[in-house]
């Protein structure tokens, strides 16, 4: 491997830095001709220190980084590692100057660390489960079960927009109210139902006022099988109510800041 | 690309790759934070970086579901729902509920194919109900 020397001082040179998708065990290999993020990526590598690796390429410093294919290519890059082997998968964006700074700032410093995470990842991975209320019946579920909700509806539905602007805000508000607590407590429901397949869970914040569940799990690899039937299960009560998604089997995202002994 | 695997009534999907969306809320704000680590030699590379993700309760999104409540109406005929009158005379309502997550979708759509983006070095991101 190349050591890139950098001047960092000479800004009108073209420089290189290394970007860091995250850490790893050292015995294992990188499929030669993987390419990294970035505009002209470079070929993905491992840096090795002891018996760990920083999965890492070449980006170009003068490139800002982020595009759609940037994003997609550090996940792939990181979840396909995820699949085989227990993997610490840092923030977007990480890039420091140099090989060297890898080591002696990175591996070297934090090796108990990571290594201590990358044992608690042995044999798991991540799973994230996402939600979506279907409108209608979760409206309808609203009306149904509030009568200031169904007392406004009658008085909006169909009218004039504007002449029942108030009613209509009146009635959002409740129904928008309404969802946060049904999204809490489908929430709920989704870790009692899983409860018995999962290591270890973590609720993402809604990211669409429909969401319904939005939580990552951590899962022994073993469990996969379980964890899905369980979802299957979930999937028939919440037919036609709530669309379930799963994703994974995903690096531990949502885990690797906050593990810790016996988590 | 999804499969969904169909169980006798619900089904749940299993994407076979993440998407764009899904990838930012992953990769964004999860996962190690490195220069909590490193202090000396990370490089302060430029990020196209997305702030957009946010679900806030407003009378935007009042009147939103306020619309959808609209919508409804016009598919009581057929489910029916007690206590309701339908009255179907405007029965059509605007479509043009929009959720965030689609909105921001377009959003990265856009800039990703004009280069430009919101350059924010770092990615400030609110959240609420």
């Amino acid at each position: 491997m190349p050591a890139h020397s950098q001047t960092r001082d000479s800004s009108t040179e073209q420089q290189t830095a290394v970007y860091v998708y995250g850490i790893l065990p050292a015995d294992t290999d990188i499929e030669p001709g993987t390419a990294g993020v970035g505009d002209e990526p470079g070929e993905v590598r491992l840096i090795r220190h002891r018996d760990l690796a920083a999965m890492v390429s070449d980006v170009r410093i003068d490139k800002p980084l982020g595009r759609p294919e940037d994003l997609t290519g550090h996940e792939e890059l990181l979840d396909s590692a995820a699949r085989d082997l227990p993997v610490l998968p840092l923030r977007f964006g990480a890039v420091v100057t140099d090989d060297e700074a890898v080591t002696s700032e990175l591996l070297q410093p934090h090796y108990d660390e990571f290594a201590g995470a990358l044992d608690e990842l042995d044999g798991r991975t991540e799973y994230v489960v996402k939600g979506r209320y279907d409108e209608r019946t979760l409206i309808r579920e609203v009306l149904a079960e509030n009568k200031d909700a169904a007392a406004l509806s009658e008085q909006v539905m169909g009218r004039d927009q504007d002449a029942t602007r108030d009613a209509r805000i009146q009635l959002g508000e409740i129904l928008g109210n309404a969802i946060s607590a049904k999204r809490e407590e489908d929430t709920r429901s989704l870790g009692d139902a899983l409860a018995g397949h999962v290591v270890a869970s973590a609720v993402r914040p809604p990211t669409h006022e429909l969401d319904a569940v939005y939580t990552a799990f951590l899962v022994e690899t073993s469990e996969e099988p379980e964890l899905e039937r369980a979802l299957e299960r979930l999937a028939r009560d919440w037919e036609g109510r709530v669309e379930l998604t799963l994703m994974g089997p995903l690096a531990a995202y949502d885990f690797v800041a906050t593990i810790e002994p016996g988590t | 690309m999804t499969t969904a695997i169909q169980s006798g009534g619900g089904s749940l999907s299993r994407p076979q790759s993440s998407g764009l969306a899904d990838v930012l809320d992953t990769i964004l704000d999860k996962g190690l934070v490195i220069d909590a680590y490193v202090r000396v030699s990370l490089v302060g590379i430029e990020l196209l970086t997305i702030d957009a993700r946010v679900v806030i309760a407003s009378v935007d999104t009042y009147l939103r579901f306020a619309e959808a409540v609209d919508r409804l109406d016009i598919s009581q005929d057929k489910e029916g729902l007690p206590g309701l009158v339908g009255n179907m005379q405007e029965g059509g309502a605007k479509h043009k509920t929009k959720g965030a997550l689609d909105a921001a979708g377009d959003k990265l759509r856009e800039f990703a194919s004009d280069g430009q983006g919101e350059r924010a070095p770092r990615r400030s991101r609110r959240e609420g109900n």
